[in-house]
């Protein structure tokens, strides 16, 4: 053999002794074939409660396979047919780890359905037991509610009851609230110092019921405000409020006698942002140097901003607001402020209108209410009964 | 001006700029200030009418009637009652669309703060107070949450002079809310000082480079 | 009419939204009047329009004081009004074929339609100034606290010794300092949460009083109407 020849003989030999190494390699590390993933189990199908029809809840148990992800199952896949031996037609996918799921996917009130959870892994699929049959229906009552319903019926007696003892000329008493009675004596320092007032009804929409509350209170500032002679400028967050706190402040010059001191300029709309509308209120605060600044209505981050900036001009401040999270803020910067329920008793301590009155008067009683069930339950709970707490559960679920 | 202009180094100083004005509010008021206040309101008013034009009554109003669903005619014809107002002889009509703004958002404040602030507090205080199977200064703690919570409420009764009693458990509660209070503004100042330095690094990084 | 028809609305549709609560039939009411009391908000920005133009156009009109910065703002809103009504999709982005709301603050997304910068505006103007504004509050929280500090009253005192442990607390400092971190914890738990649980219930007393008594007609000075 030449040289050539036994050269070219030991490379083929290489070659084919590499080619059988790698084939070995890549036939080990070939993986098993793929198994199917276990089914999920305890397939459970029922009728959404307290709805209005047109959905069924599915729960199941996971699939062996799939624990905290460690082996390889990705989705269920949720399956219904009208008849317990198909067709099945995929109606939604969830991730692993899901074990419930509401079917509201076209569901046809009063029609059996049948249902199957497909448990997937890449490659292969495996799927539950059938279940079935569940019908959907009409709900007409939410038993889940049952007992905010009866707290409502209640309040509403309450309320209404006081309010009728009210209407036949019982007196009322009402404590003290210091930052309501402030209130005139802070819009009086206006026209004495020749400035203006300014009261800004919060950064919310005419169906937050605080901003109800405030205009109800800006309905007797006004009023005040136009026994005094003095100016009120109220800028505005809401175009809505804008034109009820417009029809509100003109009301109140109105029923003092002055309809021609009424500036419907100095009710006016800024913008709808946040923090341009706390610009241009800064700059009213420091140019117009309104003698008495009043913050009412629900307020966000910009509260401090507002009471600040005023503070920093001199002027007397009330601020008032159910917004648990800017309370401290008021609290620190202005003179006074109407903590969270002095805002909403405010209409009916200011107008003293037995019908209000009266309102305040079922509050407290619905407050007794309130601090009885609290020993009751305290009392149950602490001898081992709990089924007293589980009265406030939400949704209800003692009575399924 | 072009995209590129405008997004890029333009845009950035204005920013820069702008922020400057804004912090001079804190000297006192000045010209400056009052150019970036002006310039923010019309900047934003413009802003949110166009958000709500092509979010809000595009797709949620004027493509439902194209797509002849007539129930969206009702808030269509509410919206022009709204827009009375702008006439003062038939801006009473306005009222209308008001009352009923006004009336469903009573009724579902009514419901949800009936189960959010009331059936819910109350069973969050249902605590259990039996020392057996707990730490003592749990059973503590439950205890002082229970006064805290009993003598706010009695705080907040109006139709009882704060006198005699009441008037002490009153001033308990008085003490509940001023440590809650504190207690919310502590806990905001690292929140307010980060917004802060959100701006200075704005400043200093992003437009001037030296940190 | 004026009165009575107002007042009629207001107690149906609450009825309405308390029935259904309670009645899912009902259900349908609730996800339609939120979608119409939004729809009649957007319609009523006009209103606010109006208000604005008016407010800045007297001003100028009157040279009142600082009359040219209220042209600034008449300018800033024309344009913003003219850019982003006439470009095809305003604040809108075109993602895989499907309409999302552009960006009214921190999430900023790109691909879009951004005729006479429309959107660079918003970013370049709107963005740091409210950003700015927002962190005036670092300052704003210190005179607050230097304010309650001088009052030197009993509520005031609770109120700043509460705050300087819970600041204490939420710096790494306050680490350090021995029972700083215990008692922070133990004013957020437990006084803190007892004070906001009395706060919370009360507003929900008030405030569903208040409701009641809109839809019943006994609260109506919201329609600016004495009897």
């Amino acid at each position: 053999m030449s040289f050539a020849g036994a050269r070219l003989l030991h490379i083929s030999l290489c070659v084919l002794a590499g080619s059988l190494v790698l084939c070995g390699q890549a036939l080990c590390q070939s993986a098993p074939p793929d198994t199917p993933p276990s089914p999920a189990t305890d397939l459970v199908v029922k009728d959404t409660p307290d709805d209005d029809g047109g959905s069924v809840t599915l729960s199941w148990s996971l699939s062996a396979d799939d624990k905290g992800g460690a082996k390889d199952v990705l989705s269920y896949e949720i399956r219904r047919s009208k008849s317990p031996d198909g067709p099945f037609t995929t109606i939604k996918k969830v991730l692993k780890g899901t074990s419930s799921t509401t079917d509201e996917k076209k569901v046809e009130n009063n029609v059996d359905y049948y249902y199957q959870v497909v448990t997937k892994d890449a490659s292969s699929e495996t799927p539950s037991a059938v279940a079935g049959p569940v019908r959907a229906h009409v709900q007409w009552f939410n038993l889940g509610r049952l007992n905010t319903l009866l707290i409502t019926i209640l309040y509403t007696a309450l309320l209404l009851y006081f309010i009728s003892r009210a209407k036949k000329g019982e007196k009322l008493f009402v404590r003290r609230i210091a930052g309501l009675d402030a209130l005139d004596e802070a819009v009086g320092c206006a026209p004495e110092m020749g400035k203006p007032a300014l009261y800004v009804p919060g950064i919310s929409t005419i169906s937050d019921v605080a901003t109800i509350a405030s205009v109800n209170i800006l309905s007797g500032v006004a009023r005040t405000v136009a026994d005094y002679d003095t100016r009120l400028i109220v800028p505005n967050f809401d175009p809505i409020v804008m034109t009820v706190a417009q029809e509100v402040v003109r009301e109140g010059y109105m029923a003092a006698g002055k309809p021609e001191a009424y500036r419907e300029e100095d009710v006016f709309y800024v913008t709808s942002s946040q923090f341009p509308f706390v610009a241009a209120v800064d700059g009213i605060m420091v140019r117009e140097r309104p003698a008495t600044n009043l913050f009412i209505g629900m307020f966000f981050a910009e509260s401090l901003i507002l009471a600040e900036t005023g503070a920093s001009t001199g002027a007397i401040q009330i601020a008032g607001t159910d917004a648990i999270a800017q309370l401290p803020f008021f609290i620190a910067a202005c003179d006074y402020t109407l903590i969270g329920e002095e805002l909403y008793a405010a209409s009916a301590y200011l107008s003293r209108a037995p019908l209000l009155l009266g309102s305040l008067k079922g509050q407290d009683w619905m407050k007794m209410f309130l601090i009885g069930c609290i020993f009751i339950g305290l009392v149950t709970l602490n001898v081992g009964f709990a089924g007293f707490k589980s009265l406030f559960d939400l949704p209800l679920t003692i009575f399924r | 001006m072009t995209l590129e202009t405008f997004s890029g180094t333009f845009g950035l100083w204005m920013g820069a700029a702008l922020t400057l004005c804004i912090f001079s509010f804190l000297y006192k008021d000045n010209p400056f200030y009052r150019f970036a206040e002006h310039l923010f309101v019309g900047v934003s008013a413009g802003y949110w009418l166009v958000y709500n034009y092509w979010n809000i009554v595009k797709p949620n109003l004027i493509d439902p009637l194209r797509e002849e669903q007539w129930q969206y005619l009702l808030p269509l014809v509410l919206g022009i009652f709204m827009l009375t107002r702008l006439f003062p002889n038939v801006g009473w009509l306005s009222r209308w669309a008001i009352a009923f703004m006004i009336g469903s958002g009573s009724g579902i404040m009514i419901i949800t703060y009936l189960q959010s602030n009331f059936l819910e507090q109350i069973k969050s205080t249902l605590v259990p107070l039996d020392p057996t199977g707990q730490p003592w200064y749990v059973v503590v703690n439950n205890v002082i949450l229970l006064v805290g919570v009993v003598s706010g409420l009695v705080y907040f009764f109006f139709s009882k002079a704060h006198t005699g009693v009441t008037g002490r458990i009153a001033r308990i509660g008085v003490v509940f809310l001023m440590v809650s209070f504190g207690a919310s503004f502590g806990y905001t100042v690292m929140a307010r000082i980060s917004l802060l330095i959100g701006r200075l690094y704005f400043l200093l990084h992003k437009c001037v480079g030296v940190i | 009419m004026r009165r009575q028809v107002p007042l009629v609305i207001c107690f149906v549709a609450g009825v309405l939204m308390l029935a259904q609560s309670f009645v899912p039939p009902l259900n349908w009411f609730y996800t339609n009047a939120l979608a119409w009391a939004r729809i009649i908000s957007c319609i009523a920005v006009f209103i606010g329009l109006i208000s604005l133009v008016r407010l800045h156009a007297t001003k100028v009109r009157r040279r009142a004081a600082d009359w040219k910065f209220s042209i600034i703002t008449l300018l800033a809103l024309l344009y913003m009004m003219l850019a982003g009504l006439l470009t095809r999709y305003g604040v809108f982005v075109k993602l895989h074929g499907q309409c999302v709301p552009g960006s009214m603050g921190d999430k900023i997304v790109t691909g879009f339609q951004n005729a006479f910068n429309f959107q660079d505006i918003f970013l370049n103007i709107q963005i740091p100034v409210q950003a700015t504004m927002f962190s005036l509050l670092a300052f704003y929280i210190a005179s607050a606290a230097f304010r309650a500090f001088r009052a030197r009253t009993f509520e005031a005192t609770l109120l700043l010794v509460a705050a300087t442990i819970v600041m204490l607390g939420r710096v790494p400092v306050g680490h350090y300092i021995w029972g700083v971190p215990q008692a922070t914890a133990w004013i957020l738990d437990v006084p803190n949460t007892a004070a906001k649980r009395g706060i919370m219930i009360g507003i929900g007393l008030g405030m569903t009083s208040t409701a009641l008594k809109i839809m019943l007609g006994i609260e109506r000075t919201y329609l600016g109407i004495k009897d």
